[in-house]
């Protein structure tokens, strides 16, 4: 029992960088999208490349140059703040992406339908279009979700004490007993946070799709 | 004498629309060739010729979803010059006056049948929630459709949406519509309801364009028929006489394709 308590004493963090990340991502996400959107030329590329830029290496390096390398007069992030900085700017790259495939698979009609009625452009943005895409992209929101619970483990790596930082910590504490007992510990406290929420995420899915 | 110097308004409740020399491009392709046309105001124009003939844009062009490189359009007392920048007011201004029909409908499918047809008012017109819904249900009432005010688009069948679609452009007291081939998208059976509620509001004065393979409805509700092909208007006039006694060839063919089958 002492090892289930030593890994859930990482739980806590696990979840706090997970929710704040997410987060981030999905505020962040929306500029960026709107960036990839942009009629306006060298602000698509600009755009494109940043997000191609962040996803394209790979966290834990993004980790590493944020907690070792980054460094403002005095101010340096603790590794908390590296890992929610940096998992929340690659989330939002991804999200950004996601919201973007959204609009995309919207039919052409419900712009037309909106601008002969006379809408503005922010109204069909934001009534029109808006609602349709964020149903659209809800499936692929919470699978992201549920990969980004998983992944906050690479926060372990800068030193922040969630799931896998606390299983490891155990193991190296009890060398002789402990054995691989605390990473099938890990695993299970990860399942009985994405399966429910795995559940979750259907359920809503289902009932939003319904109203249509 | 007893007639008022100033009225109430002086503005017909229907506007005409005029397009002069209007010419649209996509990319190389000639679409709309230097076309001009006229509306009077309460008639009914009925558009027809070959796909690809450039009906549907210059339908499109009338509410400005296509913006032509050349030509003014101008509907009741509102002008757009098109080849400069037009400014997003201007647009909006003329927006107001046109309503329009979408060969697919395209209602909104998050909102409810009533929504459709409310927020758009709610917006538009500034009216308040209260009395949007109560010109809606009116509408949908008189097009059939009141019970389906609480569902959703999605739970309407292809002939409902269409004319919830009229009904959502109607509620905002326009001066014109347009109609982009309504019922092409619909079984002939179906149609037939959509056509019925078009011809009703035909005979209430309303100036309509309609963009159409249904050369009934054109003989019988247009006061007008236009042929287009090729990116012009090849031959018009009443609808009868063009269709029983065309003048060119290119009609000839078109007209015996559609009616001969």
């Amino acid at each position: 029992m002492t090892v289930l308590l030593a890994v859930l004493a990482g739980l806590p963090l696990t979840l706090l960088v997970t929710v704040c990340a997410f987060a981030i991502g999905l505020v962040g996400g929306v500029p960026i999208m709107l960036g990839l959107r942009s009629r306006i030329f060298p602000v698509r590329i600009a755009t494109r490349f940043l997000v191609d830029l962040i996803r394209g290496v790979p966290t834990i390096v993004w980790l590493f140059l944020l907690y070792f390398g980054f460094s403002f007069g005095n101010f340096r992030f603790n590794s908390l703040g590296a890992a929610v900085l940096g998992l929340g700017i690659i989330s939002a790259a991804y999200l950004a992406e996601m919201y973007r495939g959204a609009f995309l698979v919207l039919a052409k009609g419900q712009s037309e339908a909106a601008q002969a009625l006379g809408f503005g452009r922010r109204t069909t943005f934001v009534r029109i279009l808006a609602p349709q895409a964020i149903r659209t992209a809800l499936p692929s929101l919470t699978s992201y979700l549920l990969a980004l619970v998983k992944d906050s483990s690479i926060a372990s790596t800068i030193g922040v004490t969630e799931i896998v930082f606390a299983a490891t910590t155990f193991a190296r504490q009890n060398p002789e007993s402990a054995g691989l007992t605390p990473f099938f510990f890990a695993a299970g406290v990860y399942l009985a946070v994405s399966i429910p929420l795995a559940v979750v995420a259907r359920r809503l899915d289902t009932r939003l799709r319904r109203s249509f | 004498m007893g007639v008022p110097l100033v009225t109430q308004s002086n503005e017909l409740p229907t506007a005409g629309v005029e397009l002069s020399h209007i010419s649209k491009s996509f990319g190389s392709h000639l679409v709309l060739d230097d076309i001009s046309m006229k509306v009077a105001p309460g008639s009914v124009t009925a558009l027809i010729g070959p796909s690809g003939s450039g009906k549907s844009t210059l339908l499109r062009c009338v509410n400005l979803l296509e913006i032509p490189e050349a030509g003014t359009v101008t509907v009741g007392s509102k002008t757009v010059i098109a080849g400069r920048k037009v400014s997003e007011k201007d647009l909006l201004a003329l927006r107001r006056e046109v309503g329009m029909v979408f060969q697919s409908f395209n209602l909104f499918p998050h909102f409810s049948v009533l929504r459709n047809v409310a927020f758009p008012q709610e917006r538009i017109l500034g009216r308040s929630r209260e009395e949007a819904e109560a010109r809606a249900l009116v509408l949908l009432e008189r097009v059939g459709l009141k019970d389906k005010a609480h569902q959703h688009p999605g739970k309407c069948s292809g002939g409902q949406q269409q004319r919830i679609a009229i009904v959502r452009a109607l509620a905002l007291d326009p001066r014109a519509m347009l109609f982009d081939e309504p019922t092409s998208a619909l079984d002939p059976e179906v149609g037939v309801e959509v056509l019925a509620v078009m011809r009703e509001l035909a005979s209430t004065g309303m100036t309509m364009i309609v963009v159409t393979h249904e050369m009934q409805f054109a003989r019988d509700v247009g006061d007008h028929l236009v042929v287009m092909a090729d990116g012009k208007i090849i031959e018009e006039g009443a609808p009868n006489a063009v269709m029983s006694d065309p003048r060119e060839e290119r009609t000839r063919r078109f007209l015996s394709a559609v009616l001969e089958r």
